[in-house]
Formats: C-alpha cells, sequence, structure tokens
C-alpha cells in the first residue's frame, strides 16, 4: 500500500493530536522472537505527545528490536500497537510512515553520491523530478530552521562528517511528515559537542509537539534531556522513571543487573621509551593531506590518550601506526627495532604491534568466516596452529574455546559458528582475545567502547589496563573524552592531524576540550 | 487495513534472516535447487516435443547404464574439473578470471609447441608438454593480474579481452606456421603416441581424468588443508581487513592468479592431449565459462566443484544425443544449464532465510 505523506508544516501536524493523556505510540504487550531466542517479550512502551523519551538497555537488551516493530521493519509475534489511541497495523516501513512514524537507524540508510536534497527525495518521492527537487530544498529548509540544523544540501553526502550525515537522516523523516521520531543510538558517533547540539534540536523538536524515542547506552544523556527513561534488559521492561527521582547509579543497576562503577587507576611503572612517532605527514587516498608534523611517544607500561574531534586525521594515524598507509615523511620508531616507518602490515604484527580498530566488521573481524578463524589468523600468521602444508585446527578451536572463556565472550555456541552473529561488545571481545593472545608489547586501540554497553565497556577498559600493566604500550585514540580521562596516564590532544597539547593525567577536562576545538 | 489487536484465526509466515544452517541443510537446499531447475527443464523438453519416456531413456537409462555412455561423461568432466578449480581458486581470492578460456587456448599453444618441435626425449615429452602448459596459462594471466595488483585496473575486462587476442593467435597459428602440412586443414598435426595422454583401459577414459583427479586433491589441500587456503579465506572476506591483520594480500592475489592460470593451461593439456590429440580451432570453446559456472556453483569448494562438473558433464552428453536424435537445438542444452544455474542460485534463499509459521 502506498500513501502521500502528509506535508504539512510541522507545528502545525505536531499540534494537531488529539488528547495529550492519550499517548501518540503505544506498544502493547509486544512478543518477538527469532527461533528460539525471544527478543522482546511482553513489553509495554508508550511515547506522549511533546516528550522525549528514553530508552536505555545493554547490547542485545531489546532496545532496537522494539523499536524496528514500531517503524514497521519487524512484525510482532504478538502484541498490538496504538497510534493517537487507535489501533494501528503495522505491515511494513510505508505503513508507519503514513502513521507519521520515522525512525533514524544507527547505520545510515544514504545514497554517498547524492546530495542531501536527492537523498531526501529519494526517500519521498513526488511529482516530476526538477520540480519536486525544488519543493523538497524548500521543505528541507523549514525543517533545518525549525530544529536549528545546518546542512550543506548540494555536496554529495559521502563528503559530510558522521554528523552532517545523521541530520539529513532525521531532515529526511522530517520531511517524510513524522511527528513520532525514533532516534537509534544517535549520539554513538558523535563527539561531545556534536551530540550535544544533536539533543538540544531534539528537545527543540519536541517541545514543537512532536514526540522523540531516543534509544541510547549513555546514561547522562537520558537523565539530563529525556522526561520519562525506560529501561530495558534482556528483553523486558525492567521500569519506566523520571529522570529527577533516579540516580546514574539506580540506573547502571537497571540496566546490567548489579552496580558497576569503573574506577580510575594510574600506571605505577614508567618503562622505557617503546614507541616514538616523530613529524608524521600523510594524505589520504584521495590525496587529502590529513596529519600534519605529527609526534608523540609512549613509554612501555602506560597508556597514551589520544583525545580529539573525529575527523582530525585519528583514523589516518591508525593506518599509519599499522603499516596501512605509508607517511610522505616522518619516521616511527620501535624500541628493540628501530626504524619501522617502512615496514608491512604482517611485520609490524611481527614486532608485536596489536590493533583494536574502531571499524570492526572492516578491520578486525571477517563476519561470513568462523569464530575460531577469527580468533586463529593471529596466531596462524605467527607460525602457530600446525605447519604451512597442514593447519591443525583442532588446537585452533581448542585454543579458541579457551579464549571465549578466558574473555567472556558471550553468544558463542560454537567455536564454528560465523562471527557476524555476535553482537558489538561481545565481537570487540573477541578481538581483543586475538589481540592480546600474542602478548603484544604496542597496543593501537581505536575508539574501544564505540557502540558497547557499559558492562562490555568495563570488561574492555580492563583488558587495556592489564596489558599495560604487563608493561605493553598502549596508544588509545578515542572521540569519546570520559574514554579517555577514565584511562589514560598522559593525554595528548589531536587537531587538525597533529597533537597540540599534551596533559599529564589526572587533567583538566575543559583544558583538553578546549585545546580540542582551538586552532581553527 | 486490518486490526492486529483481533484475534486471528490464521495464523502467517514469518520471514527472517537465518543466523547458521548445518551442512547437511545446506547440501539439501542445493539439491532440492538442482532437482528444480530439472524439472523446470523437463517440462521445456517435453513442450518442444521430447516425451516423457525418452527423457527418462537419455538422462537417466541411456547414461547410467551404459559404460561407455558413462565414461563419456568421465570424459567430458575431466577438463570441466580443471576449469572449475582454476576459477574457483581465483574467484577465492575475488579475482575474477574471466580468461579462463584465454588461458587454456595458451595452455594448448604450449603443449603444442613442445609436440611439434620434440622438445626432450620421448619419455619426457607429456611432462614437458604439462610444464609447457601450465607456463602457458600463467603467462597469459600474469599481465592482468599484476595490472591490477600494481595499478588497480580492472581484472574483468583485461582477462576477458585476453581471450581475443588468445583466440586470434591461435588462429594465426593454425592457418600459418602450425597448419597440418597433411591435410592442410586448419588444426596442427597429429600428436605422436608418446605425445598423447595413454588410455586407463576402461572404455574411452585416458590419463587426463587421473590428472584431474590429482588436481583435485591438490586444490582440495591448498584451499581447505594448507595455510595459504586459510589466509585465502580472509582475503575472500575483505581484503583490506586481511591486509590490517596481517595477510600478504598482494602475494596470495598473485599466487592464487597464477596458480588459477596453470590449471586452465593443463586444462588445455588435458583436451589437446587426451581428447583432440592435436590442437584445433574450437577445441575450447564454452570452457571458460562453463568453469565459471561450475564454480560458482560448488562455491570454490574443490569437492563441490568435482560434482557440478560431472553434472555438467552429464547434461552435455545427454544433450549430444538429443540433439542427434531428437532434433533439439544444442541451445536447448545451454538453457537447461542456465535454468539450474538459476534455480540453485534461488536456492541460496532458503540457506539465508527462514519461513516461520506464527500463530
Amino acid at each position: 500500500m502506498t500513501s502521500t505523506p502528509d506535508r504539512n508544516s510541522l507545528t502545525a501536524e505536531c499540534g494537531s493530536a488529539t488528547d495529550p493523556a492519550v499517548p501518540a505510540l503505544a506498544l502493547r504487550s509486544i512478543t518477538k522472537s527469532f527461533g528460539d531466542f525471544i527478543a522482546l517479550d511482553d513489553v509495554d512502551f508508550d511515547l506522549r505527545q511533546g516528550e522525549v523519551h528514553s530508552l536505555l538497555g545493554e547490547n542485545g537488551a531489546g532496545k532496537s528490536s522494539l523499536m524496528n516493530v514500531a517503524a514497521g521493519l519487524y512484525a510482532a509475534d504478538r502484541g498490538t500497537i496504538e497510534v493517537a489511541g487507535r489501533p494501528a497495523a503495522i505491515r511494513g516501513p510505508s505503513d508507519a510512515q503514513a502513521l507519521h512514524i520515522g525512525m533514524v537507524h544507527q547505520h545510515y540508510k544514504l545514497v554517498m553520491p547524492f546530495t542531501a536534497v536527492e537523498n531526501i527525495l529519494l526517500a519521498n518521492p513526488s511529482g516530476g523530478f526538477e520540480q519536486s527537487l525544488q519543493h523538497t530544498r524548500q521543505l528541507i529548509s523549514e525543517k533545518a530552521d525549525l530544529v536549528g540544523f545546518d546542512v550543506d544540501l548540494d555536496k554529495p553526502v559521502g563528503a559530510l562528517s558522521i554528523a552532517e550525515q545523521q541530520r539529513v537522516e532525521i531532515l529526511k523523516v522530517l520531511v517524510a511528515g513524522a511527528n513520532i521520531i525514533i532516534l537509534d543510538e544517535p549520539t554513538a558517533v558523535l563527539t561531545d559537542e556534536e551530540g550535544q547540539r544533536l539533543l538540544e534540536a531534539i528537545r527543540k523538536l519536541a517541545s514543537s509537539g512532536c514526540c522523540v524515542a531516543l534509544v541510547t547506552h549513555k546514561l547522562h544523556e537520558s537523565l539530563t534531556h529525556s522526561d520519562r527513561i525506560t529501561v530495558m534488559r534482556n528483553g523486558k521492561v525492567v521500569e519506566t522513571v523520571l529522570p529527577d527521582r533516579v540516580t546514574a547509579p539506580d540506573l547502571t543497576t537497571m540496566i546490567v543487573g548489579e552496580t558497576l562503577v569503573e574506577n580510575r587507576h594510574q600506571t605505577t611503572v614508567s618503562g622505557k621509551q617503546r614507541l616514538a612517532v616523530r613529524g608524521i605527514n600523510a594524505a589520504r587516498a584521495d590525496g587529502l593531506a590529513t596529519l600534519n608534523d605529527l609526534s608523540f611517544d609512549v613509554r612501555s607500561g602506560e597508556i597514551y590518550g589520544i583525545a580529539g574531534v573525529g575527523g582530525n586525521g585519528q583514523s589516518e594515524l591508525v593506518e599509519v601506526l599499522m603499516g596501512l598507509l605509508s607517511p610522505s615523511g616522518g619516521d616511527i620508531q620501535l624500541d628493540g627495532q628501530g626504524d619501522i616507518t617502512g615496514t608491512r602490515a604482517d611485520e609490524r604484527r611481527r614486532f608485536g604491534v596489536a590493533c583494536i580498530p574502531a571499524d570492526r566488521q572492516g578491520f578486525a573481524l571477517a563476519g561470513d568466516l568462523s569464530v575460531s578463524d577469527n580468533f586463529s589468523i593471529g596466531g596462524v600468521l605467527s607460525g602457530k596452529f600446525g605447519s604451512w602444508a597442514r593447519l591443525d585446527r583442532k588446537s585452533m578451536a581448542r585454543e579458541t574455546r579457551s579464549a571465549v572463556e578466558k574473555y567472556d565472550v558471550q553468544g558463542v555456541r560454537s567455536d564454528a559458528q560465523r562471527s557476524a552473529l555476535l553482537s558489538g561488545g561481545n565481537a570487540q571481545k573477541l578481538v581483543i582475545a586475538r589481540e592480546f593472545s600474542g602478548s603484544p608489547t604496542v597496543v593501537i586501540a581505536h575508539s574501544p567502547n564505540r557502540g558497547l554497553d557499559v558492562r562490555a565497556s568495563a570488561a574492555v577498559h580492563g583488558h587495556l589496563l592489564s596489558a599495560r600493566d604487563q608493561g605493553a604500550a598502549v596508544v588509545l585514540i578515542s572521540e569519546d573524552l570520559d574514554e579517555i580521562l577514565l584511562l589514560a596516564d598522559r593525554i595528548g590532544v589531536m587537531n587538525s592531524g597533529t597533537i597540540v597539547a599534551e596533559f599529564g593525567a589526572p587533567a583538566d577536562r575543559h583544558a583538553i576540550g578546549k585545546a580540542m576545538v582551538g586552532h581553527g | 487495513m486490518a486490526d492486529i489487536a483481533k484475534p486471528r484465526r490464521f495464523g502467517r509466515i514469518n520471514l527472517e534472516i537465518r543466523d547458521d544452517m548445518p551442512m547437511w541443510q545446506q547440501s539439501l537446499a542445493f539439491l532440492a535447487g538442482v532437482a528444480a531447475g530439472l524439472a523446470v527443464s523437463v517440462l521445456i523438453l517435453i513442450a518442444s516435443g521430447v516425451g516423457p519416456g525418452a527423457l527418462i531413456n537419455e538422462f537417466v537409462v541411456f547414461i547410467f547404464t551404459s559404460p561407455k555412455n558413462i565414461s563419456a561423461v568421465l570424459v567430458q568432466a575431466g577438463p570441466l574439473i580443471i576449469v572449475g578449480l582454476s576459477a574457483g581458486i581465483a574467484f577465492k581470492a575475488r579475482f575474477w578470471n574471466i580468461g579462463i578460456e584465454g588461458q587454456v587456448i595458451f595452455g594448448a599453444i604450449g603443449a603444442t609447441l613442445v609436440a611439434i618441435n620434440n622438445i626432450g626425449p620421448e619419455f619426457l615429452r607429456l611432462p614437458m608438454m604439462a610444464l609447457f602448459a601450465a607456463l602457458g596459462g600463467m603467462l597469459w594471466i600474469i599481465l592482468p593480474a599484476l595490472l591490477k595488483l600494481r595499478l588497480q585496473i580492472n581484472e574483468i575486462i583485461t582477462t576477458l579481452l585476453m581471450n581475443y587476442i588468445a583466440f586470434n593467435f591461435l588462429l594465426h597459428l593454425l592457418y600459418g606456421p602450425w597448419q597440418d602440412p597433411v591435410s592442410s586443414f586448419p588444426h596442427s598435426q597429429q600428436f605422436e603416441s608418446f605425445e598423447r595422454l595413454a588410455p586407463l583401459g576402461w572404455q574411452s577414459l585416458n590419463m587426463s581424468l587421473l590428472i584431474a583427479a590429482i588436481l583435485v586433491v591438490f586444490c582440495f589441500w591448498f584451499m581447505v588443508k594448507s595455510r595459504f587456503g586459510f589466509q585465502l579465506n580472509f582475503v575472500h572476506s575483505n581484503a583490506r581487513m586481511a591486509k590490517a591483520l596481517g595477510v600478504r594480500v598482494a602475494v596470495l592475489t598473485l599466487a592464487a592468479a597464477l596458480l588459477s592460470g596453470a590449471l586452465s593451461g593443463l586444462a588445455g593439456f588435458a583436451i589437446s592431449a587426451g581428447i583432440e590429440s592435436r590442437m584445433t580451432q574450437s577445441f575450447f570453446i564454452g570452457y571458460g565459462f562453463s568453469g565459471i559456472l561450475i564454480a560458482f556453483l560448488a562455491r570454490n569448494n574443490p569437492l563441490g566443484i568435482v560434482a557440478v562438473a560431472i553434472l555438467v558433464a552429464t547434461l552435455m552428453i545427454a544433450g549430444q544425443s538429443l540433439q542427434v536424435f531428437y532434433q533439439i537445438p544444442f541451445a536447448m542444452v545451454q538453457l537447461i544449464q542456465a535454468i539450474i544455474v538459476i534455480c540453485v542460485a534461488a536456492s541460496e534463499f532458503f540457506i539465508r532465510h527462514r519461513m516461520r509459521w506464527v500463530d
């Protein structure tokens, strides 16, 4: 079934909802299972007009599944959906759109070579191309003004930053006429500052009469930016609470079922210098210079944190350190190996360099290969698990099983299971299990807690700290300042492809923030 | 819009993404795909005038009860297995070798070069021919491989174009320097008896089948048992990631491409020294695409390649008799192959998805 979305102005639309006592969206007794796995078990959730309602929970708690039911992507096994008090049948995303429900997914659904206007038009087709292009452009600027978004409409979306792409996604659902807006982990990929701006925009949306469901991991943003908080665990709703009646530790307890607080603990050793990066210049494949005379050094037994707003050369720095991108100037010295600037990725691995990249599916795990294969590749490359002529699959499986147990990788039913089936946190634990199995002397970790819940993130941090305590030099590159402040023994701030300031720990958050945004 | 609040009398089918499927179920889905393809093909053949009885006769009784036909199928399967392995190994490294036909031609040219010029003593002649065939195949793939690795030039285009060069070079040889001096036909002179693959002593089977078997064992070892194959799986999955993990992607890709070329070259040797006993201008036709098709259906698995190659060979042989006795055009055989490929490709849907009844 097709329906042309209502194209009234946002305020008129959102204001047109009926009785404020009737929830704009109500999900009742929703049950959804995938095979034997029950993702949602008799879940109730409602959204009132004009509110921001946070949905908190660990990875796999069922938050996204619940929202996918509302957005028409999953059909519930049982349960009912009411929109503005009336029962609704949502059989697909187009039904949801007709009911003014719009969802922004964690992974954006954008056509990268198209501009923002073209992307939004593609999702909301109407009339002739040229004509509707103009019309859409006008609609977009209305909506953008309303929420205070600033987006370049004529650049290919692929050339926009993550935060800008997200704004395009949000504008897409607004132009489609949505007044029930679901945002799945919108701040996970944003920096502090960008996240703050987004949360303010969300508040504007709500005060214009829309309602927003905010799926998140982050306790503080649900405490400060929402009207109600619903906590989910294991496919069930734990409780719906008001933010001024709870504290962060209360929420943590509800989320994980136990209290969990991470504490800093500073390094006690002062080892000798392990890794020295001197005056690195590098350009991306498209010729854009991204690293500019970048220098830092790391001693063994310390975590060197590199803070910075995303897109200031972090990804390129990781590639240079891993040997995937050759710098056009400068050099990298490794204690015991001398100058390793010209060495390949496989040679660096042999020197004891391990890497936990930010893009797990793209750089760390082969989703279609088994857990055992993904764990063993490191060992196989360093000459373990049989000879060149014959792989010893039995000992691969055996070591995989013991690593899975040691690193508490959940959800592994067999070592032959495809690794794509692991959730984010468990996939990350598998990466760490592999990277640390070779007792690395240098660890490069890029946003290791990205997309992880509280518990998985604490486990990952624990592993980084124990690697440090065993004498590894750890480079922690993260856009999450909390993570840097929690773990790093020394902090360098990266801005425009270079380290602009260094701080000893414990460092002043504001001073770091200032260095992050300074220099233009 | 129906109201989902109301209890319904009838359930519905939910379509779900499957996590995993046990190997035996996957094989079953594959066989069901083949069966569905054959069923559709039978309908088409009946519609074109071949009676059901005649079909059973041609495909089942005639092929599987007559030793002569069984051996004809196996003889046909030999080179198909080898080109299937060639495609499988290249595809495993995500090197899309469309140039198998050209490499088969250069394999045959290599073998014929040895035979015509009497290179080496007689007892070493066949091994020399095999060696030159493998080198010929490698020669015809190394340029596209280096262009891809050095300059990122798309190998689909280069390997495809190399086919045309190889074919025209072959015609040049057969109408020029290598034309049979005895008959003046555009083919090379017949190979001496010690330049032909010896019969195995049962029907028309010869050593080419044994060569195919040895190559299957080699490829199984290389792709499944050895450290190379393990790393190749990562290259197949995501080359950039494999590189980040320390796999030497360029070296492995080059090795896989060269091996693929060598295998195609050996297929050229097996056909010219085992079936035709000379180099002709059409012996290679269709092998390139059959190889791609076989590797695709077998998902690059060496043992699967054997099974699919035998199936394709059966179709070819049965097709020949349909052609002769029922005036069915050979295009019909190709149609049947295509239908089976489509059905098997469609069966992937059931491997990736699950239909579940929900009440």
